[in-house]
């Protein structure tokens, strides 16, 4: 509701955080490391709106249940955001680890999804990951991929958006398994970079991925 | 009115051929259903007695759907003032189910649980409400057993003529016709009426209603045409007409009259409804929050000195909380990704240590899963116990595997160095997955360590061999 502009144009990165508890807000300020600049904070879907577009951050910290609007809650925002898509970036945050919210918020353009209970440096460092374009997948949303996609790899006759490759596959399990990308890249003897990649890809696929079968299983899943 | 005691109570049953009064009668009384039928048939024969006795008690006695439908309501109002009344919360539940019984002894309890709904001012949940719902439930009961009981003793009647008329002098076809014709009408109109009780319950679809309607119109029509034929055969067309008009153009301005009543009466009863439903949900969720939640947040305030405490206490409501807010009742337990949880959950009841559990894929649990998920526990109780940061948890189910991977962050271990005195990982972890036919493996640098156990789904004696050389113990 309140946006208070954090004057020049700093080096470091600007966030939105819009979430409807305040004592969660003010709480997520203080954590988060002193290159976050917090730009403007929101409690509803209009009031998010309204300040993303005013603030123009590089990174919204968004969570999925929201009041005000038609109801949609993160959903909403990320459409209420549309045209700024390109420029900012969402990160879904959520104490509900329901598959439907998960999945729905980020085949609306969430470039991630953690769960509030993870630490004030492990959000900072995911806000960073996603203002470098990357995505941020948590151990349980590596889990629903795994589920939706199914864990069988790829073959060639198959829409690519479809299914993962063996390479995706093997990236996924490791950060279900609790793998940093850091461990990831260790295991599999590939950069860093090229683990983001593989992460950008899926989470691409999770996104664009026509197949009725995403949508029927996460509706289907209530639950983790 | 059947109120005996070790008899299952008098509902009509589904299994019908007009309305399941046979049926029903046949449970109640513990009768063959045949013997029933022809026994109702033969009474019918005999002068229609039958026919009155049966339009009698499909008039009195409630479907079992309905009987249901009307016990399960019971509970609404006296659920809360158990908002209010800390312990009684459990016992409210179970309140009510008793045999359908008649209105006298129902309608009293509603209305003094409504009664002291408003005398209980925390109750704030539901008493505008219940307090409506009592006092209106006791008067439409007053007054629908006065209807019902007038159209039984009508009807009685109406068998009585019909006896008359047959022991008597024989009586002309012409009559006869027309009372068939009506009563016949009567049936129709009256299984309808049936019918759109029963699917109130359910929403029904248009083309139900519209099949409905033509067979209450149907039902309408034999009644008017059998009591036109009655009437023209004892006098003129003229005045048949004239009759005619007449009561139409009364039945006209007695429903001028009723219509707004009846809406208004309609919708009273469907707020009503809607307002008693939202209470009990309402109800609910405050009886399980009080239970759950507010008992935890009690505890946590008394301990807030001990850390460790708070964390495992609010872990612990977490998980009771989702579980109750997102389990699916539908979906079946005894699952093993569920036995993983259990035992995640229960280590981190024991240490305080969080452990997020990430599952893919399913299976029912075998006798051979029990051990996976023994071991599995035992991996988390020394990941939680030596390991640093949070314990992670990853099941992934496939068609000829089970594996489960339980990583820490601690600073790690020399699996080769752990003493061979030390069951924890040898014994518990690493034999019993080689017993069972799985394998298990240890991974441990400095940023942490892993144990990793598989275990295939078929009984095969894949482990004969075990460890297969990957086990660095």
């Amino acid at each position: 509701m309140s946006s208070t502009e954090a004057g020049s144009p700093a080096p470091g990165i600007r966030v939105v955080i819009v979430d409807d508890h305040a004592i969660f807000r003010s709480g997520l300020k203080a954590d988060l490391d002193p290159d976050i600049i917090v730009a403007g904070e929101a409690g509803t879907v209009e009031g998010a709106v309204a300040v993303i577009a005013a603030v123009r951050p590089d990174v919204v910290l968004l969570d999925v249940h929201l009041p005000g609007g038609l109801g949609g809650g993160g959903r909403e925002v990320l459409a209420g955001s549309a045209p700024l898509l390109g420029s900012t970036r969402f990160l879904a945050l959520s104490v509900s680890d329901a598959a439907e919210d998960v999945v729905s918020v980020i085949r609306a353009g969430a470039r991630g999804y953690v769960t509030k209970t993870i630490s004030g440096a492990q959000i900072s460092d995911a806000v960073r990951r996603v203002a470098g374009g990357d995505a941020v997948f948590s151990p349980r949303l590596a889990g629903f991929v795994l589920d939706a996609f199914g864990t069988a790899p790829a073959d060639i006759a198959d829409d690519e958006l479809d299914r993962l490759s063996a390479r995706e596959l093997e990236v996924m399990r490791l950060i279900a398994r609790g793998y940093s990308y850091k461990e990831v890249a260790k295991e599999l003897f590939i950069s860093i970079k090229t683990v983001e990649t593989h992460v950008s890809a899926v989470l691409r696929k999770l996104q664009l991925s026509s197949r009725h079968e995403l949508t029927r299983w996460a509706a289907e899943r209530r639950l983790l | 009115m059947t109120t005996a005691v070790s008899r299952p109570p008098l509902v009509r049953g589904s299994d019908r051929v007009i309305a399941g009064v046979c049926s029903g009668l046949a449970r109640h009384l513990g009768w063959p259903l045949r013997l029933v039928r022809i026994g109702m048939v033969v009474a019918a024969l005999a002068g229609g007695a039958g026919v009155a006795f049966y339009a009698w008690l499909w008039i009195m006695v409630p479907t079992a759907d309905e009987s249901a439908k009307r016990d399960s309501r019971r509970p609404a109002s006296p659920i809360a003032p158990a908002v209010s009344a800390p312990f009684a919360a459990s016992t409210a539940g179970t309140y009510g189910p008793g045999p359908y019984a008649g209105s006298p002894s129902e309608s009293p309890t509603p209305c003094a649980a409504a009664a002291a709904g408003t005398a209980a001012p925390e109750a704030a949940a539901a008493p505008a409400g219940s307090v409506p719902a009592g006092a209106w439930r006791n008067r439409v009961t007053g007054m629908r057993y006065g209807k019902e009981i007038l159209l039984g003793a009508g009807l009685l009647l109406a068998a009585g003529i019909l006896i008359a008329r047959l022991l008597g002098v024989d009586v002309p076809l012409g009559t006869l016709i027309p009372v068939a014709a009506i009563l016949g009408g009567a049936a129709i109109a009256w299984m309808q009426l049936d019918e759109t009780r029963r699917a109130g319950l359910v929403d029904k679809t248009k083309a139900d209603q519209a099949g409905g309607w033509a067979r209450l119109a149907a039902g309408l029509a034999l009644v008017v045409a059998g009591v036109l034929v009655m009437v023209s055969g004892s006098g003129s067309w003229e005045q048949t007409w004239l009759a005619l008009l007449s009561s139409v153009a009364v039945l006209g301005g007695v429903a001028l009259v009723l219509l707004p009543w009846g809406l208004k009466f309609w919708r009273d009863l469907e707020t009503e409804r809607a307002g008693r439903v939202r209470a009990t949900e309402r109800a609910e969720i405050a009886a399980h929050l009080h239970d759950s939640v507010l008992q935890t947040l009690a505890l946590i305030q008394r301990r807030a000195g001990n850390e460790s405490d708070v964390v495992r206490l609010a872990r612990a409501q977490e998980r009771e909380l989702r579980g109750w807010l997102y389990r699916d009742p539908g979906k079946e337990s005894g699952q093993l990704s569920e036995g993983i949880k259990a035992a995640a959950a229960e280590v981190e009841d024991t240490l305080g240590h969080a452990v997020e559990v990430v599952t893919v894929g399913d299976c029912p649990m075998s006798e051979r899963h029990e051990a996976l998920v023994q071991a599995a526990r035992e991996a988390m109780l020394n990941a939680a116990r030596h390991g640093g940061g949070a314990v992670s948890v990853y099941l992934e189910v496939t068609d000829g595997w089970a594996e489960v991977f339980v990583k820490d962050r601690g600073p790690g271990f020399d699996p080769d160095a752990v003493p061979a005195d030390r069951l924890g990982v040898r014994e518990s972890v690493i034999g019993r997955m080689n017993r069972h036919g799985g394998t298990a493996t240890i991974s441990s640098s400095p940023d942490g360590t892993e144990v990793r156990l598989r275990l295939p789904l078929s009984a095969a004696p894949a482990g004969a061999g075990n460890s297969n050389g990957e086990v660095r113990l």
